[in-house]
Parts: structure tokens; sequence; C-alpha cells
């Protein structure tokens, strides 16, 4: 039986809509506040930082899918009033979304989408001048210094958190510049490398986030101390290196995701996730072992259920739009945590 | 006998001749470094997606699809926006859509200006990997592609056609398995667009189709969920053309100035000119012609050939210089064999010519063609790019073998040398240092070719690291570098080939006090001159451009 993936697709988008309904009647009051309360020359771009948010909080929620903390709506610093804590969750869900709106307005600069885009006063003389002179900086460099303005308007204290926060955002921009890929074409005398010109490209966000997650594992304790923060006594090592640029920092030791603690830590407890046992290449470390990690490690045990699911398969398709897919009666198995 | 300058010039004419023409580069250096911007600025542009209402998508070719400005196209954020769906919209509706300049901060639009001199683009595609739709092994692109123009003045929508082709591409994609879920995409190489030698209007859009239906070759299947197109359009900057532009406007009258100086010298003399005489003056022209800003025409007219114009007036340079190395070197072999013609360098003048001819056809099979198509490659098909990779290679085999016959004749020069020197001791003291300054102005003459060719060699190298040392991970507010390297390697290696030539022309002129007794304040005496005069009679030998070959001549005769 053939179905048109239309369907398929419709579906999809329905679920997308509705969730989004749902997450703007919740938390619109504070990113609208937000947004309005920028500087007015930056309207144009709010559209932006709210989808570079969002594109934040999806890949936050897809790289802790196996992880006891899956970095729930209500960690994302645009979305939530009250302070959350200054663990090395919220250090991830900062650098995240700031990483984010970087990528979305890198992105949408490149697009055309803005009517003030990239190009640099630093260079010689009038604006329009200097792009006939010698062209304009990246959009890259753009994307970074209009989501600097954006997301670093947010934190308004001085206070540990705040600088935390600050700190965190900054190394999320910086790991959209690390990831960026340089490319180059020779164009030289004909087509020779004697002339060769490079340029950044942004990558899919998924690279940001991989990059990102592996900060995470490495994030440092710190300290405040006379109005900064200084890398905290951690007693492996005397010698302590200076803060880096492109490391996460959290103050607070997370507290135990396996409980469920709103109020306080903002953990839901693992009861009732889901884990996985699948064993393919593409399948990452946290995936392979979240059972033991989500479920065992949390005194849990893991519920095996199969369950058969209609699935789209042998699909022809094109590159874009038109899908013709069979579809298929799969049995998939599935595990969760469960306390019995 | 007449000899040359370099040998009667006094050591102390010789330093500030030296100095000034080190300074000469020096200024040609900080003109690229500091005045001038980068060479070439690039603007990364993501593709509108387009939807094309009409239809039937194929028959609607004629209409424009353009992003921004009155009358723009209906367009979807993504590929997968429930409007496609619930339209009907094909793939064959698609149409990503590129206008450029990209708006930027300030208060007027920017425009694309006659300075850019000419425009590179090349293709980038964002492949998606989703299991139920893999890509299969180096899929066929199919692409209808337009590029269009429109000048300030124009009405929003009024777009012009400059090119319009069908063109085929093939995708070099790859995916570790370690990635090989939704999410990632695909790494492609770049494809190449277009390429067009003029920069004559305001605003440019390309629009780019990947038509399904009515093509052949199973194109546009296979190649996995597309959800973006790049494009990177590169021109070269206006201030670096600028500067470009003005120093080639100052260099010509020198240049030329020097070649009359040379060969009203030459004319003044008894004979009839000599080959490395002819040769210069060739050299010289050649540069000169080169030199000639005929490209300030493009100010005023649309001249999309200059690019093939500026590659082969390169390559004739280039190739006469090479010429000039194996002469130069064949000259001054000091063996008993008559050269002076050029058929005596057959061999070699061969392998010069047949590269050159190679890289030439080569050049008309890419530039050429794109004269009459811009977004013609000819690495674009397996033929093609077996083809260019074919010429390339004999020309590569070609420099070789030239490379290696020049080292072979340098070699011979300097053995000879080394060989003749061992006479030296039996002459009268003031007639040695005399011989010797020549052997040693002669190495020295070889030593700056080394060193040019060596410096051209390590600024390239210089200005390509310094490129790559981009800081990526460090804070936007830390400034690059105040010395642009690679305009400075553009700016400097012109400068160095047209100070190359012009100390040849300078120093290898046929010297005033040819004949006079002037020569022999550095000799023995009247009757020492007569007989190097009768040596060289009796050897018959009119080839002899300098006093070495002269010299070494009568060392053998003894």
């Amino acid at each position: 039986m053939t179905c048109s993936g239309q369907q398929v697709n419709v579906l999809v988008w329905t679920a997308v809509i509705t969730l989004c309904m749902f997450s703007i009647q919740a938390y619109s009051w504070t990113l609208n506040n937000f947004l309005m309360s920028g500087p007015k020359a930056y309207l144009t771009f709010s559209a932006s930082v709210a989808a570079g948010a969002q594109a934040g909080m999806e890949e936050c929620q897809h790289q802790y899918q196996w992880e006891k903390w899956n970095c729930p709506r209500s960690s994302l610093p645009l979305y939530s009033h009250s302070t959350p804590a200054a663990n090395s969750e919220t250090s991830f869900v900062h650098a995240i979304s700031s990483a984010g709106v970087m990528h979305t307005l890198t992105r949408n600069c490149s697009a055309g989408e803005f009517e003030k885009c990239g190009c640099d006063d630093r260079k010689k003389g009038q604006v329009a001048a200097g792009w006939t002179w010698g062209g304009c900086s990246d959009n890259v460099q753009f994307g970074e210094q209009i989501s600097k303005q954006f997301v670093d308007a947010l934190e308004t204290g001085l206070d540990a958190t705040a600088l935390m926060n600050l700190h965190n955002s900054e190394a999320g921009r910086a790991a959209v510049r690390q990831t960026l890929k340089r490319v180059c074409k020779c164009h030289g005398v004909s087509g020779s490398c004697s002339t060769q010109t490079c340029w950044l490209q942004i990558t899919e966000f998924r690279q940001v986030g991989n990059y990102l997650k592996r900060k995470y594992h490495r994030a440092q304790r710190v300290d405040y101390k006379n109005g900064e923060l200084k890398l905290g006594n951690t007693g492996r090592m005397e010698e302590l290196p200076s803060l880096n640029k492109r490391d996460l920092v959290y103050l607070e030791p997370s507290p135990d995701y396996c409980r469920t603690n709103i109020t306080e830590a903002g953990s839901v407890g693992t009861v009732g996730r889901l884990c996985s046992r699948r064993k393919v290449d593409s399948a990452h470390r946290s995936e392979r072992k979240s059972c033991k990690v989500l479920c065992k490690s949390c005194g849990l045990k893991v519920r095996k259920r199969t369950i058969e699911l209609l699935t789209s398969c042998n699909c022809k398709f094109q590159w874009c739009c038109d899908v013709k897919c069979e579809e298929c009666r799969e049995t998939v198995e599935k595990l969760t945590c469960s306390v019995i | 006998m007449s000899g040359t300058v370099l040998e009667n010039l006094s050591n102390r004419k010789l330093g500030v001749l030296t100095v000034s023409l080190l300074l000469a580069q020096m200024v040609f250096f900080l003109i690229g470094g500091l005045i001038a911007p980068a060479p070439n600025n690039v603007q990364v542009l993501l593709a509108t997606k387009c939807v094309d209402e009409g239809s039937s998508a194929l028959t609607q070719q004629r209409k424009w699809f353009y992003p921004r400005g009155e009358g723009n196209c209906n367009r979807v954020s993504t590929l997968d926006d429930p409007y496609i769906i619930d339209n009907h919209i094909t793939a064959d509706h698609i149409v990503f859509s590129l206008q450029f300049p990209n708006p930027m901060e300030g208060t007027r639009e920017p425009d694309m200006v006659r300075w850019f001199q000419y425009m590179v683009g090349v293709m980038m595609l964002d492949i998606a990997y989703q299991k139920h739709n893999p890509m299969i092994e180096k899929p066929l692109l199919g692409l209808d592609l337009r590029l269009g123009y429109r000048d300030i003045g124009d009405k929003p929508g009024d777009w012009k056609e400059l090119a319009h082709a069908s063109e085929t591409r093939t995708m070099d994609c790859s995916l570790d398995e370690q990635f090989k879920e939704d999410g990632y995409n695909y790494n492609c190489s770049m494809l190449p667009l277009y390429e067009y030698g003029a920069v004559h209007h305001n605003f440019y859009l390309i629009n780019i189709r990947l038509p399904i239906t009515g093509v052949t070759d199973n194109k546009n299947y296979g190649i996995g969920t597309l959800k973006d197109i790049w494009v990177i359009v590169i021109h070269q900057n206006g201030g670096f053309t600028k500067v470009w532009y003005s120093t080639k406007t100052v260099v010509t009258p020198i240049l030329i100035g020097i070649i009359i100086w040379f060969w009203r010298r030459v004319k003044q003399l008894p004979r009839p000119p000599v080959l490395l005489e002819k040769m210069l003056l060739g050299l010289g022209v050649v540069l000169v012609i080169n030199n000639i800003p005929i490209e300030w025409l493009t100010l005023w007219m649309e001249l999309p050939f200059m690019l093939l114009l500026s590659d082969i007036k390169q390559g004739v340079f280039f190739s006469l210089l090479l010429c000039f190395w194996i002469i130069f070197a064949g000259e001054h072999l000091m063996d008993d064999v008559e050269r002076n013609r050029l058929v005596a360098y057959w061999k070699h003048l061969a392998a010069v010519m047949f590269g050159c001819l190679c890289m030439f056809i080569f050049d008309m099979c890419e530039r050429g063609v794109q004269l009459r198509n811009p977004f013609y490659s000819i690495w674009a098909t397996d033929l093609g790019t077996n083809l260019a990779y074919s010429f390339i290679i004999i020309a590569g085999i070609c420099a070789c073998l030239y490379f290696i016959l020049l080292c072979w004749m340098v070699f011979k020069v300097f053995r000879n040398i080394t060989f003749k020197r061992g006479s030296l001791p039996s002459m009268p003291s003031k007639r040695r240092a005399y011989y010797e300054g020549i052997i040693y102005r002669f190495k020295f003459l070889m030593l700056i070719t080394l060193l040019c060719a060596a410096l051209t060699v390590i600024f390239f190298i210089v200005s390509q690291v310094a490129e790559g040392h981009w800081k990526w991970g460090e804070d936007l507010s830390e400034e690059r570098s105040k010395l642009e390297y690679t305009s400075a390697f553009y700016v400097g290696a012109y400068g160095m080939w047209n100070v190359y030539v012009f100390a040849l022309l300078c120093l290898y002129a046929p010297s005033h006090k040819y004949g006079a007794p002037a020569l022999i304040v550095d000799g023995d005496g009247e009757g020492e001159e007569i007989a190097t005069n009768e040596e060289i009679e009796f050897s018959r030998l009119p080839s002899e451009v300098s006093q070495l070959t002269a010299f070494v001549k009568k060392t053998a005769a003894d």
C-alpha cells in the first residue's frame, strides 16, 4: 500500500505547530518583553533571535535525550522567570542558545534577510566606499556581534551567576567559530592556485551541539572572587591555568537528576524515560549506555515493551517535496525506566 | 668589441643601481601590503527558495524570481514547509534565487561596481542525511541556470538576461559512518557555478532550478534531501583594482623609456644586434604589452574577455622569460660552438612552446568557452576533466624537461667558469682582477635571477600561510594584521619581474665605452686591447655580447 508522504508531513507539521503554540503561550511574555526591550534598530533581528534560541533548545534536547537531565524547556534562559541554578547544565543551555542565535543570524544574513548586515565600519572611510574599496566583513562576524548584543543584554546583574552566564554565552559563540569550515577556491591564471580565496562556511548546527557537548563534559568549576570568576580548586591541579574563553564554567555542582525536584533543581526525574540499546555505528556513546545511566543508576528497572509501528519504507524520493513511500509494519522494542 | 654596461660600470655605480632597484622593489611590496586591501572579496550567499506558481514550470523560463524588492517571489523558508504540500508543489517549481550584493549597513543599497572586474561563483549544497533517502554514489546534478542583471534606475523587476544554460555537475559527497544520523549533512565538495570576466552592472541575480521532468541520465535523482544551496561569489576588490592599475600606469612609461634607451644603444653599434639583445628587446616589449593598462577600458565597456586576455599576456611573458634564460645561459657557455640563432636552442624552446601551447589550449577550453557560456566548466564532465588533466600533465612534463635542460646548461656554464678560472693566476694582476670582476658580475646576475624566482615562491607561500592564520576561535574585536600579505605578494611579485627586466635592460645594454680607450683603464695598455681584438678576429665569433666570452675564448686560444 502506498501513501503519499504529504500526509506524513502534515502530521509532523501539525505536531510541531501545536507544540510551538503551547510554548509561545506559556513563555511569550518573557521573550517578547525581552525582544521589545532591545534597541529599536535591532527589532529586525528579533525573529531570527527567537528562531535561533529555539534551534539551540532543540539541539540541547537532542544532545541530552539519553542523559538524566534532558534539557527541559524551562531551562532556556529566554523562557524562564526564575533564576535557574548555576550548574554545568545551565552553562550548556546558555552556550547553546547563544550559539543558536549566532548561527541563525549568520545564516539569515547570508540569505539577505536583513536591511543592515555585515559591513564592518572599521574599514576605511564611508561604508559604501568601504564596500567598494575592500569589501565587507564576513557574515559570521555580524552574527557574533548581534548575538552578543542580544544575549548579553539578558544579564543585567553583576553577580556571580551573571558573570558565569556571560562567559558561557561567549563560549557558545566561540563554538560556532570553532566549527566553521574553511573553504578555498583557486581562481588564478588559467584557474591555477596562484590566486586563492578562502572563506568560512557555517556547518550544520548539530556539529556545534556536539562540540559544546564535549565542552560540557570538561566544564570547569569556578569560584567568584573579587568580582571575577576564578578557577576553583579541584584538588587535581595545583598550577591552575587561566580561564579559557572556549570552556564552559559553572558555580555549583549538579543536583541528583534521578529524583523529582522541579522547584529547586528543575529536575523531573527519570521515571518513564525511554532508553536505547541500539547497536549501530551511528549510535552515540551516551545512547548505548542510556539504559544503564537513566534506569539502573537511579535504582530503576528497564521495562521492555514490543510495539508494532507503521513506518514508511521503500521510499522513492525526489530531492524535494514529493515522496512516494510504502507502509511497512515494524516491531520495535521500547525500553523505559520503571519503578517496578 | 663592445662590452655591456654591467662590466664597465664601476662598483660604486653598480651599488647605487642595485640599492635603488631594491628600494623600488620595497616600494612595490609596501604599496601592496599597506595601501591595497585584500585582492578579493567573498560574498557568501544563501539561496532563497522561490516557488514558481506557473502551471508548467518549464515553460515559465522567461520569468525572473528574485527575493527582494517590489514584485519579489513567493518564497518558502524550508523545503518541508506545509505550503509545499498544500499546494502540490514539486521539485520542478522550486527556484533557488540569489540576488546580490546583499543589503548592508549604509544609507543606500550597495551595488556591484565596475572596479570589481570579474566574478567567480561556486556552489555548495547542503544535503541532509536521511535514512530512508540516502544519496547514491556520485549522483548527477542537472541544473538550469540563469544569470541576470539590473542597473540603478531600472525598475525593481526589470531583470535582463546575461546568460542561460543547462549544465550538468557531478556531486562528490561523503559522510562518515558514525554521522549517518538525521541532523547531519553530507560533506560535499564545492561545485563550480560560473565565471564572468566583467562586472558592468549594479545588481545581479542567479536563478537555479533542478528540474526532475524532462531530464535524462537520471539527473537530480538520488541526490538525497536538498536543504539549501549556498553560492559564494568572489570578485576583485575595488581598492585592489585601483592600486593595481595605478601601479601599471606608472610603470609602463618608465619601462618604455628604458627599452628605447636600450635599443638606441644597440643601434649605435657598428654591428647588427645579437640574439641576446633581440631577446632582451622582446622581453621588454612583451612586458610593456603586459603593463599597458588597457583594463581602464573596463570602466566604460563590458569586456568579459579581459580574464582570458590577461592569462594569455602573462603566459606569453613568462614563456619568453623562460626562453630568455635558456639563451642567456647558452650564450655564456663559452665553448666553441656558434649559436646566436634561435635554431640552436630548438630543443629547449620546443619544450617551452609545447608546454605553453598546452596551457593555452586548456585555457581556451575553459575561459575561452566561458566567453560564450559563463556557466561552462571543463571540470564538469569526465571527458573534460580527463582532457584538462592531460593538458596540464603534458605542460607539467614540458616544464620539468625545461628545468632539467636549464639546470644542465647552467651547470655547464659554471663548470666552464671554474675550469677557465684555473688559468687566471698566470695572467697579469690587473687584468686578472678585471676578469674576476666580470665573472663575479655574471654570477651576480645569475644569483639575482634565482633570488627573484625564490622570492616569488617564498612570498607566495608566506601569503598563503598568513591567509591561513585566521584566528577563528578568537574574539572578533582582535584586529587582523595590518599588512595585507596576499596583496603584498601580488604587487610585489609584479614589481619584482618589472624590476628584473628593467635591470637586465640597463645592465646588458651595450656600453658607451666600446672601442674607446676607456676599456683599457682597467687593462694593461693599448697593446693589450689590440691583442684582445686580434684574438676575437681570430676566432671569428661575432656573437660575444660580453667581455666574459671574449676572455674565455682568449684563454682557450692561449
